[in-house]
């Protein structure tokens, strides 16, 4: 589904794009294009390919395209590795951040941003520096300091960790995020401080991909485009009042979407 | 036989002492460890026999000890090198065994061996001569961390003989270094005794040059209420086996063992351990984690032994292992022997490929795969490195070595 036009080029663009795992198909022709100062919301029954779109415009290595391009800031990036996808400005936050034991979350946050510090051809930073650039970073979504230096994402609950992935996406600055339901698993409050960090972090120059299962999110942060998914395609694009209308009327009434299409 | 001609033809041991006699009796009944026993049918023959192919050799050249300067005062000691000590401070002293005291009790030590289990240490004590044997008796409180330091110097055979005797409610921390120089081989025997009350860290860290082989044979003896922690780090050998044989000898006492070997290349590294329960209220935890990469090969055998004496033990083993190569070997067997009936005993083993979702995970924050691959390894490290006993100038050395290809 191409959006409308604008006047600077698209930050992202998903052209047909199919892929499979162990010879499995899962994306079958999806196509998105995302601009900058836009916010795209992608929704869609659990399995029907939502997670496996963002994990392969991020690199993830279990997965094949076997059709159709991804391109960023005009550049196709089908071959590049996760972590050069990363250091160019992709970001994934992901539904279930990985906890990496013994290895501490103010060292990985200081090297992840390094990398994406030397790409943009910045002076990397040292512990002393990182730590006054944490610090104000850690104000967006209300996170105490002491979380820096427990081992990444070990024992956090599970609206700390989310808290610590846009903590990561604001320390990033990336061009483009695209957050894997980053509103699950976290009550009201959790929620606000999340929505509050990701509106901060946007800007004019960025975009946005939410993938959710609920209007909630969306009423804290207004998307520009709804899309949903069905076995690996987006059958349905429409403003932000899809959403409130796939709320009232549920997903069966895109399947009858499907039927008629 | 070979073994035993070169320890019979060894000019400088003309004048056999009477452990190297007895010593050299005991294996002539046995010049080399049954194969099909259960501590050696693991062990890789061509690489025994590169061990054993090393002339003998009693002298060491000069040994510059590769661990920084401390700013602490720790005390520094090198097995063989003229080494002598007598410390008597206000609060605690440090006294080398006199010759009669440390002949006798490794004579009762001896005749508590099994031929199988004790092979290194038979071989080790019909090598050694009196020079390359040091013997301590610790006392006190607030002692400075000690340092004992044995090598193998280059195209030789060397051994050496640490025994340690810690007086009651005596507290230390003591790091054991072995080094292994180009195409070596060394056999370090220690012999270590907690009274009743003391309590020691030991960290062992034992690493070699290329080439380079190592028997290291551990024995412990725990009086009631003492505590031994061990923390142990085996790594670039040709060929390694450290055997730990503990043995709490009328139960109440605690011991803690985390240990580690990491193998590359064609390397065969092996921890056997023996852990014996002969009083009741025992208490163990043991975690062994081994690190196999290339087309190397890293075994763990552990048992405890709960006889009925030993009622209340407590204890576990857990083996951890990585494989890092399609190609490399990893073999693992905790086990328990359990004849008391009212007793906490566990075991297991695990044996995994590093995880692909936490390198995924780091790589989308754009660490590279060979970082991502490091910081992982480092965390695997941590828990071990973390329990030896080392200040922070000696960690960087150790974290470089560690990370070397």
């Amino acid at each position: 589904m191409q959006s409308k036009m604008k006047e600077s080029d698209p930050i992202l663009e998903v052209e047909n794009l199919s892929a499979s795992t162990n010879n499995l198909p899962i994306l079958k022709g999806v196509s998105l294009t995302v601009y900058p100062g836009e916010i795209h919301a992608i929704m869609g029954r659990n399995g029907c390919g939502k997670s496996t779109l963002s994990k392969i415009i991020a690199g993830h290595p279990s997965y094949n395209i076997t059709n159709g391009d991804i391109k960023f800031l005009g550049e196709n990036i089908n071959s590049l590795e996760p972590e050069e996808r990363a250091q160019s400005g992709i970001f994934l936050g992901f539904q279930y951040p990985i906890e990496i034991p013994g290895v501490s979350n103010l060292e990985f946050l200081r090297v992840s941003t390094n990398a994406r510090r030397k790409f943009l051809n910045k002076e990397e930073l040292d512990t002393f520096d990182f730590e006054e650039l944490v610090k104000e970073k850690l104000e967006i979504v209300k996170m105490d300091h002491a979380f820096l230096s427990r081992s990444v994402n070990q024992g956090f609950s599970g609206g700390e960790k989310k808290r610590n992935e846009i903590l990561q996406m604001a320390l990033l600055e990336p061009k483009i995020a695209i957050l894997d339901e980053t509103d699950s698993g976290l009550d009201i409050d959790a929620l606000r401080i999340v929505a509050s960090g990701i509106k901060k972090i946007s800007n004019a120059q960025t975009g946005i991909i939410l993938i959710t299962h609920y209007q909630r999110l969306l009423d804290e942060i207004e998307p520009n485009y709804v899309h949903v998914m069905s076995d690996g395609q987006i059958i349905k694009t429409g403003e932000s009042d899809l959403a409130l209308e796939l709320e009232k009327k549920g997903y069966e009434w895109t399947d009858n979407f499907i039927k008629k299409t | 036989m070979k073994i035993i001609e070169k320890i019979k033809t060894n000019k400088s041991i003309d004048n056999q002492t009477e452990i190297q006699k007895i010593c050299l009796d005991k294996l002539q009944s046995s010049p080399l460890p049954n194969p099909k026993s259960e501590q050696w049918r693991l062990s890789n023959n061509s690489k025994f026999s590169d061990f054993l192919d090393y002339s003998v050799n009693e002298i060491d050249p000069k040994f510059d000890i590769p661990f920084p300067n401390s700013s602490q005062s720790t005390i520094r000691l090198v097995i063989g090198d003229n080494c002598q000590i007598n410390l008597i401070e206000k609060n605690y002293s440090i006294k080398q065994i006199s010759e009669h005291t440390l002949v006798k009790y490794i004579k009762e030590q001896i005749s508590c061996f099994d031929q199988n289990e004790n092979w290194s240490d038979l071989l080790n004590l019909a090598l050694n001569c009196t020079k390359n044997t040091l013997g301590l008796k610790i006392s006190g409180s607030e002692i400075p961390p000690i340092e004992i330091f044995s090598h193998a110097s280059s195209n030789s055979l060397n051994a050496k003989t640490l025994v340690i005797f810690l007086e009651k409610n005596c507290d230390i921390d003591l790091l054991q270094v072995n080094l292994g120089k180009d195409n070596s081989s060394l056999s370090q025997s220690t012999f270590f005794c907690l009274e009743e009350n003391s309590s020691v860290n030991h960290g062992v860290v034992s690493y070699g040059e290329n080439k380079s082989n190592l028997l290291n044979s551990l024995n412990v003896i725990q009086q009631k209420n003492s505590e031994y922690n061990l923390g142990s780090l085996h790594f670039k050998f040709n060929y390694a086996r450290f055997e730990i044989r503990i043995k709490q000898s009328e139960g109440n006492a605690k011991t803690n063992i985390k240990g580690m070997q990491k193998t590359k290349k064609d390397e065969q590294i092996s921890t056997y351990t023996k852990i014996d329960f002969h009083g009741p209220n025992g208490f163990l935890d043991q975690i062994n984690k081994s690190l196999a990469d290339d087309k190397s090969h890293a075994i763990f055998e552990g048992s405890i032994i709960v006889p009925k004496i030993a009622q209340k033990t407590d204890a576990s083993q857990l083996s951890r292992n990585l494989l890092l190569s399609n190609l490399a070997q990893i073999d693992t067997k905790p086990q328990l022997e359990i004849i008391a009936d009212d007793v906490k005993c566990k075991h297991g083993a695990t044996i995994s490929q590093l995880n692909e979702e936490e390198l995924f995970y780091m790589r989308t924050r754009g660490i590279t795969l060979t970082e991502a691959s490091k910081l992982q390894l480092s965390s695997y490290f941590q828990e071990i490195i973390s329990f030896i006993p080392v200040s922070k100038d000696r960690w960087d050395l150790l974290d470089k070595l560690l990370n070397e290809n």
